[in-house]
């Protein structure tokens, strides 16, 4: 098949601007890591100022404060510990900290000694090499420092100032506040490169393409005749004009391989994902930066998501455009519409998981939507959220939503749609005795087709998993709430948008609802395609289901890029 | 004798099984019902100290985005207005003429007032009480 030889020049070229562009990345990544250590020859006394406040003040900032106050003295200004040259930086009665009883002759009375070895440095090669994790160092600090007096550090400082210490060697993950639940996962050694490269995964799965690739091109040569499990999914033959890649445009083969990608990630990030308000956001951070080809699969899992609407949504457009919803198929296009709905719930619950400040206000709104429902609004707002505004409560019952009862009801309605395809007898065509074209191609060629869409999509997914990194913020916090992100998901801006013109009820809820309906009843209210134009594009029948389906989209279309350009 | 009228013994069994596997579904489907009605115990404060009733001096306007609240003091008297929006809930921030929303563009003036939509209600006023000790209270409930 020369079809099958394209896609594997497909697969090794991608392989090559990804092996190029890694040894690109590595090589701006190796660029930055070098850090020039200056040596001044005199003692520059902007060096003993306070550091400039940062607002708002991450973790280490507050460290750096406290630091100043507290720790500097002994330890240096950039954590070298007490150095000669440090120790010059002191006025001249007060150098001979060496010496035990500090501040030389004029030592305070309730002063305490310095330890005969001196301060240690804090930064640099082999400093802290007695501390594994962030909380053994936490709980050093806490016990021991300062000195004078002993123990003298709130929590909060303590931890502020493992923050800050962690900065100073370059090892803080971005985004991280540390804290007794999570110091322990925190190295103080290991460099966290944050977030992780993507590349090594890439490469582990661009190999598996590849070697599948070539598996798949070598075994029809061998095996004509016995249809495999994969093959038995499919009828025995199908007719060439309504296979062709420009009727069907793959999409429903498209969403069935990306719902699989999603279940096989997500059920990986549920290993370390914790869904709890106060670590939800944190443990994504984790999976993003600690865990090896975490980064990677996070970003399947969230590409795979965005792209399986837009997927659904052509396959909807095709089939309303195509006029194949007609009957039999009626009740096969509500399936439909009603996997299209799971899936966007799916979507909005996932994107609530994060916790994290970007999604504070689309759930407060979506709250808040619920509660305009006349009659059912208020005990639906408590089913949903689980207590009187979003909270913990909340954060559970969406992951149990997300992972469980959504994902097993898009699952019932896969098999389902898929199962009254074969029912109402495969693809869409007009009647054999009307066909023109009796051609017919075998479920081998079909399975190889679908193969092939799969791989180019799954290319696809990982450029752009590569590219652009899926979102995460800080963690919620009740006290600073951060403006800014105020913001729907992407597939939600067209509701966003219309709720600027009035009812929130009429236009956030009825609306949406209204237009899932008209869809719905389309194929049942409307003129139908008849059956000699099936199996082809814009037949005659079902125009103006068709003119209503593009009418829709556009508004949505139009109002979804209003809502993306406002502020 | 008058057959029409009476139900035969079969269909009898069968009505009478469709309405208990009725009634025990609905009996099933209450305590459903009853099983999600528990609403947990509300945390959210409804009370803030807002500190010295010194450190609001006349014409200030004070904006504490913890609660959310603004607080005004006019020639002595103080106020205080929710800075959640009336439309959906979410946070409103300062702008020239008072207060926008970053969700869905509603604006209030500074006291409160819907300037444009879709918010229809103005904010909420909130009560302040002050305490012996010349101690500022806020009630958000």
């Amino acid at each position: 098949m020369p079809r099958y030889r394209v896609f594997i020049v497909i697969s090794i070229l991608a392989f090559g601007v990804i092996f190029s562009s890694s040894v690109f990345v590595g090589a701006s990544a190796s660029s930055q890591a070098i850090t020039l250590s200056q040596v001044t020859p005199t003692f520059d006394i902007s060096r003993l100022n306070q550091p400039p406040t940062v607002i708002p003040p991450a973790q280490a900032d507050n460290g750096a404060q406290v630091y100043w106050g507290m720790c500097m003295p002994c330890h240096g200004d950039h954590g070298q510990g007490l150095t000669e040259e440090w120790r010059d930086s002191f006025p001249p009665d007060k150098r001979d900290c060496w010496q035990s009883g500090c501040h030389g002759s004029d030592h305070p009375k309730n002063s305490f000694e310095i330890p005969t070895t001196g301060a240690p440095a804090l930064s640099g090669a082999g400093a802290l090499s007695r501390f594994s994790n962030s909380f053994e160092l936490n709980h050093h600090i806490q016990q021991n420092m300062p000195l004078f007096p002993t123990g003298s550090l709130t929590s909060e400082e303590a931890w502020s100032l493992t923050a800050y210490i962690l900065r100073m060697n370059d090892r803080q993950p971005n985004g991280f506040t540390l804290s007794e639940v999570n110091g322990s996962a925190i190295p103080v050694h290991q460099k966290v490169k944050s977030p992780q490269s993507t590349i090594p995964g890439l490469l582990t799965l661009i190999g598996i393409l590849i070697l599948t690739a070539i598996g798949l091109e070598l075994q029809p040569k061998f095996d004509h005749t016995k249809p495999n499990f994969f093959h038995h999914l499919h009828p025995p033959s199908i007719p060439a004009k309504q296979s062709r890649f420009r009727y069907t445009l793959g999409a429903g083969g498209m969403a069935v391989f990306l719902s699989v990608i999603l279940l096989v990630t997500g059920l990986l990030e549920m290993y370390y994902y914790i869904p709890t308000s106060d670590q939800a956001a944190i443990s994504v951070e984790t999976i993003v930066s600690l865990v090896p080809l975490g980064n990677l699969i996070r970003n399947l899992h969230y590409w795979s998501a965005q792209f399986l609407v837009i997927v659904m949504t052509i396959h909807l457009l095709r089939v309303a455009l195509t006029g194949a919803y007609a009957p039999p198929r009626r009740f096969n296009h509500v399936l439909g519409l009603g996997l299209l709905v799971f899936t966007l719930l799916l979507d909005f619950t996932g994107y609530v998981l994060r916790w994290d400040e970007g999604i504070r206000w689309a759930l407060v709104v979506g709250a808040n939507l619920i509660k305009t429902i006349p009659w059912i609004g208020a005990g639906l707002y408590q089913f949903v959220i689980g207590g009187s505004e979003p909270g913990n409560a909340t954060l559970t019952r969406f992951y149990t939503w997300h992972i469980f009862g959504l994902t097993l009801g898009e699952a019932i309605l896969i098999v389902w749609h898929i199962f009254r395809v074969r029912r109402d007898g495969g693809i869409s065509v007009p009647p054999p005795v009307e066909r023109i074209e009796k051609d017919r191609i075998t479920r081998f060629e079909l399975l190889k087709r679908e193969v092939l869409v799969m791989i180019i999509v799954g290319i696809i997914l990982l450029l752009f998993s590569m590219i652009v990194p899926a979102p995460i913020k800080q963690p919620i916090s009740d006290t600073t709430a951060l403006t800014g992100n105020s913001r729907a998901p992407w597939f939600f801006l067209w509701v966003q948008q219309l709720l600027k013109f009035g009812d929130p009820f009429l236009l956030g809820i009825l609306t949406p609802v209204l237009v899932v309906i008209a869809l719905g009843v389309m194929p049942y209210l409307l003129p139908n395609a008849n059956c000699a134009e099936l199996g082809r594009w814009f037949p005659r029948g079902n125009r103006i289901a068709q003119i209503l389906t593009v009418l829709l989209f556009l508004v949505i279309l139009v109002l979804t890029f209003l809502g993306a350009i406002s502020q | 004798m008058n057959k029409t009228t009476r139900l035969s013994r079969r269909d009898f069994i069968k009505l009478s099984t469709n309405v208990l596997f009725g009634l025990s579904g609905l009996l099933g489907l209450s305590g459903l019902i009853r099983y999600f009605s528990y609403l947990p115990a509300t945390e959210t404060p409804t009370e803030f100290d807002l500190g010295d009733v010194a450190s609001y001096p006349i014409g200030s306007r004070t904006v504490r985005s913890d609660i959310p609240a603004v607080i005004y003091n006019r020639q002595g008297e103080i106020l205080a207005y929710s800075l959640v929006c009336t439309h959906l809930g979410c946070t409103i921030e300062n702008n020239d003429n008072g207060f926008a929303c970053p969700c869905h563009g509603s604006q209030f003036d500074r006291d409160g007032v819907v300037l444009e939509g879709p918010a229809q209600k103005p904010l909420k006023r909130l009560r302040v009480e002050v305490l012996e000790n010349n101690m500022l209270r806020l009630y958000t409930g």
